[in-house]
């Protein structure tokens, strides 16, 4: 081959990486141009990979011949749908050759997240909603199978008793705080992680499931909602200034006790600006302003009073 | 015949050539024929399969805080069944799952479909909770909404005279049920149409402690309540391979059974104030539209998202009156319903783009508005059905907007290092309150090694500023407040802020461990009275183990230190006390599981360990240094699961839970109901509790090729 042949091929390969790097970006960055698929699909698979973790997904949507959709749907890849072309990855291998692999799932394995979740995508972008890109998860390189589990038909991460605990293995300072005294029932299995948040991404902060914080409580705890005559400020715009709704060592998941919480921001001459200190509890002089309820021994309302009387939220 | 170079170079063009043509035609490979592809050896599983449990737990103790959440809140048997089950026909599907079906804690659930064309769920799930079993009241419940004393109480000035406590006081345990039934479903009438829609209806009864105060003195009151919510989602999406987009309505109605809540004052009253009321949570309703969607400019690599909500709250329960104290002379009401709304707007919008392999970068921006439009009227204020103050006063419409503007992106250095970085600016306008408008700059940066798939490190860290146009003394003092006090959501707060997160898994011994560290530092510089300081910790570690494929051990442990410094001014002045807040946690849990031991028994052993403390000192002129007795809670919890295989369909279970909770709260311990001289409490004390609870189960599957079906923890 001489000079000019070389350079008339250098050419076409360099025109042909060119025009390749600007096709679709979700094109499936696997060798998938080089790598034939298996001769039989599933079953070519299924003689070495035999085991309950990989025929448990027969028992999945994912393996329903009749949804055309479906991996095994007619027509479709089997295997190869979610793992990639199998064809080098099925024969024999020489004695101390390693035997090439196909796409695998998790963020551990070799197999680059942004392909992973790629072949996920290719059918169920829709179904992930319009956060997902750009998204933290996404942002993060937090792939599909971290959370999610293909070969189970019970996916821990559907479930709210197993939920939380599929979110808490990179959530770690959440689940610490989900085990205070004072917190909603994670622990107990009765509430999960996407009751408030939306973990395939949303344009609300923290990815909230509504819109905004007070309207993701609200789901809930409707009767806080208002509006009322007498508002709390406070109340009416962000739950979270005075709750931690993760969990905290107050009653209430109040970032702190009263009446300390409410001196923060109440100054008002007499009683609300008094210190309170230790001298008032039930061992000494027992203190209206300290034990009970504290502030809320009188002002109950504090979420707000639809009482005509009630602008001092004791109403 | 040719010669060997014309050969050659004729081979090598063909060569070149496919691979020319590879290269740029990856999806040409996405043509497979597989006519072959019979999957003679997949096992579908047609049919129905079930798995059953039936048993009983006993439980030792009483325990409120126990049986929060669970239903198991006092000590006795109680029947235990679960189960869950599938069933498949071609491509329709249905699961069904219940969990403690025999306790208040009952969740049952079906879901279901034809894959394709459309699936449906129905779920009913309760929730107990449990606050309080130790208090005591004297009220007995005349009616839903009203309390009464009992016959023959002899009211005083103070609950140290009220001579007929002892002989009147009954249980009333703090506790109430949530009930919530929901019913949705999805249909797909084309590739590209889908509607859903979603029915969920909450109730939520019981009891839960309500003040009611009287001037100087106060009660607090077993109150009973019964809540209803029911919400409504229903959309409309199109989707295509590059997008969606989805219209939708969401609607949420509560209501409420009691207008107002009245109750017999135990204290010596004035005349006409021997019974007060005071309102309930008014019914309300929200109702919401919204459109959101995507689109992927595949050639830019581009990603565009957007939502749009506008809604509305309203309320227009009938008002009470001024009061029920008929010696009381007030002016009419300015209206007989409040005629409450609020109008709110959201919209957001995000671009997304990879403009080369190694860079990503975003631009979102994020619009909220409450638009209170509820009328300012003018209102008497009688002092608690006690007497009339002879002031008039405005309600206070609350309204802000809130908008974020956001960048941030990435690059990746290196194929193991990737640094990033970002801005956000807040802003934040508020009608009638001290701070008109504040603007909040975040910057923040990092860095990511990531040398393998099993390693990576993680730090990032920035500052935010948070500055306000001018904070308006002369409104505070309108309202009371000292003008040196400085609200914290509304103060000027400098944040820093930094984050360390590490992982490593191996795969030769598969252990992984996890790491993470959460610091943020808040100062007020600019207050002087108020919150001055907060500073924020978290720690949490993760190891796990496969010791094989059939065992694994695990161990866990957090800490969070979160402390705050305030001031305070009992002169109505400069500062003239201070106090601190410090509160500590910590957590650890271990745990293993060992499966087929023996062939015939599966182990899982989990312990949780967790300590809360919470240190409250005051620093006064007045008093000098005080210290609060800690505020304590500590957690043990073991739980035992073991399997024993009796054939391959049938299994007896065996659940052991021990947990123990101690609190130390000062403001419960020894505050009886006469405690505290002018309030009326219940009397609860903090919880304390060792609680065994020991269940037998069988389990038998039904179904299925074979029965090693994991339904779940216990």
């Amino acid at each position: 081959m001489g000079p000019q042949s070389f350079r008339r091929y250098f050419v076409l390969l360099l025109l042909g990486i060119v025009i390749s790097s600007m096709t679709d970006a979700q094109t499936i960055e696997t060798p998938a141009s080089e790598v034939p698929y298996s001769r039989k699909g599933a079953d070519t698979c299924l003689a070495c990979h035999d085991d309950q973790l990989t025929l448990a997904i027969f028992r999945t949507k994912h393996a329903v011949p009749s949804d055309s959709r479906s991996p095994f749907g007619s027509g479709q890849l089997q295997c190869e749908a979610c793992h990639g072309p199998g064809g080098a990855h099925s024969p024999r291998v020489r004695r101390g050759q390693e035997r090439p692999p196909v796409v695998d799932f998790g963020s551990h394995e070799e197999t680059e997240v942004s392909v992973q979740n790629d072949n996920c995508l290719n059918c169920h972008n829709a179904d992930v909603g319009f956060g997902w890109h750009g998204g933290s998860h996404d942002d993060d390189e937090v792939a599909c199978a971290d959370c999610h589990v293909s070969h189970a038909p019970r996916d821990a991460v559907m479930h709210t008793s197993t939920q939380p605990d599929v979110c808490f293995n990179c959530h770690q300072l959440q689940r610490s705080e989900t085990l205070k005294a004072f917190s909603h029932p994670f622990f107990e299995g009765k509430m999960d992680c996407s009751g408030c948040h939306s973990p395939h991404g949303a344009t609300a902060d923290a990815q909230l499931v509504r819109q905004t914080t007070n309207d993701t409580c609200f789901q809930c705890h409707a009767e806080k909602r208002g509006p009322y005559i007498w508002e709390h400020a406070p109340a009416a715009e962000d739950c979270t200034l005075c709750h931690s709704p993760h969990g905290s060592n107050h009653p209430g998941m109040l970032t702190s006790r009263a009446p300390l919480l409410c001196q923060s921001c109440h100054s008002q001459s007499g009683h609300p600006s008094i210190a309170y200190d230790a001298d008032g509890l039930a061992t000494g002089m027992p203190s209206q302003y300290l034990l009970g309820q504290s502030c809320m021994n009188c002002h109950e309302q504090v979420h707000g009073s639809n009482h005509p009387s009630g602008s001092k939220l004791m109403r | 015949m040719a010669d060997f170079n014309t050969l050659t170079n004729r081979t090598g063009n063909i060569y070149v050539t496919i691979a020319a043509i590879l290269l740029v035609s990856p999806a040409l490979s996405a043509e497979v024929d597989t006519s072959d592809w019979v999957c003679e050896f997949c096992p579908f599983e047609p049919g129905h399969r079930a798995d059953y449990e039936v048993g009983a737990t006993n439980v030792s103790d009483d325990s409120a805080y126990f049986g929060d959440a669970t239903g198991y809140d006092e000590a006795g048997t109680y029947l235990n069944v679960d189960g869950d089950g599938s069933y498949q026909n071609d491509a329709y599907q249905m699961r069904w799952k219940v969990e403690d079906l025999a306790l208040d804690s009952r969740f049952a659930e079906i879901t279901g479909g034809r894959q394709g064309t459309y699936d449906y769920h129905v779920s009913y799930r309760e929730l107990p909770r449990r606050v309080f079993d130790t208090t005591q009241t004297i009220f007995n419940v005349a009616s839903a909404d009203t309390l009464a004393v009992p016959s023959g109480w002899v009211t005083a000035p103070l609950t140290s005279g009220f001579t007929e406590l002892g002989s009147s006081l009954m249980p009333r345990n703090i506790e109430s049920d949530r009930k919530t039934a929901a019913l949705g479903g999805r249909y797909m009438f084309s590739d590209h149409f889908r509607i859903s829609a979603d029915f969920r209806r909450q109730k939520r009864d019981g009891t839960d402690v309500f003040a009611g105060s009287y001037f100087s003195q106060s009660s607090l009151l077993p109150r009973s309540f019964k809540y209803e919510t029911d919400e409504i989602d229903v959309g409309i999406r199109y989707a295509n391979d590059y997008g969606f987009v989805t219209l939708a309505y969401y609607a949420s109605l509560f209501d409420n059974s009691n207008l107002e809540l009245r109750w017999d004052n135990p204290f010596t009253s004035s005349p006409g104030a021997e019974q007060a009321a005071l309102a309930q949570p008014p019914d309300n309703s929200f109702h919401q539209v919204s459109l959101s969607g995507s689109y992927r400019f595949a050639p830019a690599r581009t990603v565009v998202a957007f939502s749009g909500a506008v809604g509305t709250i309203e309320q227009d329960e009938l008002l009470l009156p001024y009061t029920t104290n008929s010696n009381i002379v007030t002016t009419p009401l300015p209206q007989a319903q409040l005629d409450g709304k609020v109008d709110t707007t959201s919209y957001a919008f995000t671009v997304t783009a990879r403009p080369y392999r190694k860079t990503r970068v975003k631009f979102a921006y994020r619009y909220d508005e409450r638009d209170n439009q509820t009328s300012q009227l003018l209102w008497n204020r009688v002092i608690t059905d006690t007497f009339n103050s002879g002031e008039v006063e405005a309600n206070v419409p609350y309204s802000f907007e809130r908008s974020k503007l956001s960048i941030s992106g990435h690059y990746d250095l290196f194929k193991t290092v990737r640094i990033f970085g970002g801005y956000d600016r807040t802003t934040m306008d508020r009608d009638f309150q001290e701070v008109a408008e504040q603007t909040e700059d975040s910057g923040w940066g990092g860095v990511r090694w990531r040398p393998s798939a099993l390693i990576e490190v993680s730090a990032r860290g920035g500052a935010s500023e948070r500055d306000i146009d001018s904070y308006d003394e002369a409104f505070a003092s309108s309202l009371g407040q000292n003008p040196f006090m400085r609200k914290y959501n509304l103060a000027y707060r400098y944040r820093q802020f930094g984050e360390l997160t590490f992982s490593a898994s191996m795969t030769e011994r598969p252990v992984s461990f996890t790491f993470n560290a959460f610091y943020a530092d808040d100062d007020y510089r600019q207050s002087q009275l108020g919150l001055l300081e907060g500073e924020d910790l978290r720690l949490a570690a993760d190891l796990s183990w496969s010791l094989s494929d059939k065992a694994s051990v695990y161990l866990n442990t957090g800490y969070e230190s979160i402390e705050s410094l305030q001031t305070g001014s009992e002169q109505f002045s400069t500062p003239d006390w201070r106090a601190t807040n410090a509160d500590a946690f910590i957590t650890g849990g271990v745990g293993f599981h060992i499966d087929q031991i023996a062939d015939k028994f599966d182990l899982q052993v989990d312990y949780l360990r967790s300590e809360g403390t919470s240190e409250i000192n005051v620093d006064s002129a007045s008093g000098g240094l005080s210290r609060f007795p800690d505020l304590e809670s500590a957690l043990d919890s073991l739980r035992v699961r073991l399997i024993y295989r009796l054939s391959d369909r049938l299994e007896l279970a065996l659940r052991l839970r021990y947990e123990s909770f101690e609190a130390e709260d000062w403001g419960l311990e020894g505050v009886g109901p006469a405690t505290i001289p002018v309030v009326l409490t219940l009397g609860a004390n903090p919880y304390d509790y060792d609680v065994f609870a020991v269940g037998l189960g069988f389990r038998y599957m039904i179904g299925g090729a074979d029965s090693t079906d994991d339904s779940g923890p216990d």
